[in-house]
């Protein structure tokens, strides 16, 4: 056991939290709420390296794990600027390529997700099925050497963005009829393939897209991996976006609890800062102990991932996601309730932030998914469906 | 072209900076090290003068063990090597010691251009890019917001208040920059990842031919004789305007020689 960063790794958190700080939560906000996108603090993460710091370093990439990837989002996100697209784009999306695609379609997409010069969203999520993948409706069929894809997808980010989106279907096993899970890059420009934003009460750049696939024709080599082992693959696929939907959320919420302990110290009452009421300081050294808890156990869930052992990562990228969504939640109500009035007002921005948090307890995967996930897999407690 | 960038480790501005007691030096522990924010610029200006004109840039700096992070820091921002002067004995050295010190080093590197920040945030004396042009016997340029260079010739930019000179002079030199002169880059994963590799070059003072009697604090010109911690920030006038508040902000900052 090593809880001790190497000199690289505390490097690369002090060169992204420098680049953070030149765009900062005011560039955030700004951008969300004049309908503009974070592309320049993209582009220059992208130039830096730090996009695409998982990807092999053949490709493009920086060669090294999803521990620095988290780093790089971790530290945007405590500048109060995470990049949303980067849970997606290097994280779900270039670790499939880099795990299963074929040496043409890594030397497709990888160089340029790994330089920011593209983004690839990731869409499984349904009307009707959700997320569950063996429900979806959207199926691939083949067509001599194509394969031709209909179905909806809701709730896909940064779609707008996007020069793909990674599909998951189903394709019909041509002797048992069975519908397997399959992965298709899809490029936003195909014809059939249209999508529409979603009016969303979230303050984020990002946004929400709903997507139509009407007989879009993919050639052959759109398939992602292999027809029968996407299952698998999208599960390799699901774990970073775990840690990396929890480093956003961790870092988010140290943003917050900055702003508390900030203001918390300046703020005074009577005599003395408002910080030396226990009233105040109590919540937040507890809320400051619920994140580094969060925050260990994301680290250990990149930690376990870098090191291969998908099924050990698999449960802790899962209670990861669960211990930073309800850290941050908690953090951001008590960063609110330490600045009273003023964390409602649009200048400090917290009100906003507490939609975002909130989020996580439902996305990339919800609460109850995750307490079923540990209570069948951790637990041994019987399936409920 | 022999490019040498100096580069002091100092306590985080932003951070509460305090003196020791014992003996009025710096207190190396109380605050978070950081790399001197006009060094920066000044690794910068050295690396874009290196893309124009081919050579090498080398980092050397004077400070304790710990100092190797601002070393590192330079070197992940794409300097090629580095020169790390650390020895107990020069804990407390000022301006004169230093320069000496540093004198000394670059006699070993050699070099074409000094590049230095105009002033570090901890001393802010702004002396050392004088002193140590003075021990060199080379031209000094200093407060330079632009650097142009044939490779025998350079022309700076002085800055001043009332704009700037345009100074020029004979290489070898030493030049002190401010921050209106580029914006520093940030140290790319690749550059974090190469700074492993690059070479430091680890000097004692005996390394340098030099004996612990000619540095520290007891060598020194100049020592803090006394120093008080600044007084807690008192609470602020309130004016009402009425109808005179222009004038009366007018006199405060007048009373405070702002105006």
């Amino acid at each position: 056991m090593n809880f001790t960063e190497t000199d690289e790794q505390v490097a690369l958190r002090a060169a992204v939290a420098d680049l953070g700080r030149k765009y900062g939560y005011a560039y955030f906000t700004r951008q969300a709420r004049t309908g503009g996108r974070l592309t320049e603090l993209w582009q220059e993460a992208g130039a830096l390296g730090f996009i695409g710091v998982n990807l092999p370093a053949e490709y493009g990439g920086g060669g090294a794990g999803l521990y620095e990837l988290s780093i790089v989002l971790e530290e945007l996100a405590a500048a109060g600027c995470g990049l949303l697209m980067m849970v997606v784009s290097p994280a779900i999306c270039g670790t499939i390529l880099a795990r299963f695609g074929t040496p043409e379609q890594k030397q497709r997409w990888l160089p340029k997700i790994a330089s920011g010069s593209a983004i690839m969203a990731f869409g499984i999520t349904e009307p009707d099925a959700g997320s569950n993948a063996h429900k979806l409706t959207t199926v691939a069929t083949r067509d001599g050497d194509s394969w031709v894809l209909t179905g909806r997808k809701i709730y896909i980010s940064g779609v707008d963005e996007a020069e793909a989106v990674l599909i998951v279907g189903r394709t019909a096993d041509s002797k048992t009829g069975t519908l397997r899970p399959a992965l298709f890059a899809v490029p936003t420009d195909a014809p059939g393939f249209s999508f529409q934003p979603l009016e969303m009460d979230v303050l984020m750049p990002e946004k929400q897209h709903l997507l139509f696939l009407d007989e879009v024709r993919l050639p052959a080599d759109a398939l992602v991996g292999e027809e029968g082992a996407a299952l698998l693959q999208l599960f390799a696929g699901l774990n970073p976006e775990r840690i990396m939907a929890s480093a956003m959320a961790v870092g988010s919420a140290r943003y917050a609890l900055a702003k508390a302990v900030g203001y918390a110290k300046e703020r005074t009452v009577w005599s003395v800062p408002i910080g030396a009421h226990q009233g105040l300081a109590h919540p937040l050294a507890q809320v400051k102990i619920e994140l580094e808890l969060a925050r260990l156990m994301m680290q250990k869930a990149a930690v376990l991932y870098d090191a291969g052992d998908d099924m050990a990562a698999g449960e802790a990228a899962n209670m990861a996601k669960y211990a930073a969504a309800e850290a941050s939640i908690r953090v951001v109500d008590q960063a609110i309730q330490s600045l009273g009035g003023s964390s409602m007002t649009s200048e400090v921005g917290l009100a906003a932030m507490l939609a975002n948090v909130r989020t996580t307890r439902i996305a990339p995967v919800s609460r109850e998914m995750i307490l079923n996930f540990v209570a069948q897999h951790s637990l041994g407690l019987p399936k409920s469906y | 072209m022999n490019i040498v960038v100096l580069v002091k480790q100092v306590p985080d501005t932003w951070s509460e900076r305090r003196l020791r007691a014992d003996d009025s030096t710096l207190d190396r522990d109380a605050a978070d090290a950081v790399i001197n924010e006009l060094d920066d610029y000044a690794i910068e200006e050295g690396l874009r003068l290196q893309e124009a004109h081919g050579g090498e840039v080398t980092i050397v700096s004077m400070g304790p063990q710990k100092a190797a992070d601002a070393i590192r820091k330079a070197l992940s921002m794409g300097a090629d090597k580095a020169v790390h002067v650390t020895d107990e004995a020069l804990r407390g050295s000022d301006g004169l010691v230093t320069s000496a010190v540093l004198a000394s080093v670059l006699g070993r590197t050699g070099f074409d251009l000094v590049i230095l920040g105009s002033e570090s945030t901890d001393a802010r004396m702004g002396t050392l890019a004088a002193m140590l042009a003075e021990r060199l016997g080379v031209p000094q340029m200093s407060f330079a917001s632009k650097v142009e260079t044939d490779g025998s010739k350079i022309t700076i930019h002085r800055q001043a208040d009332y704009g700037y000179d345009t100074v020029e002079g004979a290489l070898p030199a030493v030049v002190s920059v401010v921050e209106k002169i580029n914006e520093p880059r940030y140290p790319s994963f690749k550059g974090i990842m190469a700074a492993k590799k690059k070479p430091v070059e680890t000097l004692s003072l005996a390394d340098l031919g030099m004996d612990a009697s000619q540095a520290g604090l007891a060598a020194s010109a100049t020592q803090v004789v006394s120093f008080a911690n600044r007084p807690p920030r008192a609470a602020g006038t309130i004016v009402t305007d009425e109808g005179d508040g222009g004038a009366k902000a007018a006199e405060f900052l007048a009373s405070r020689k702002f105006i």
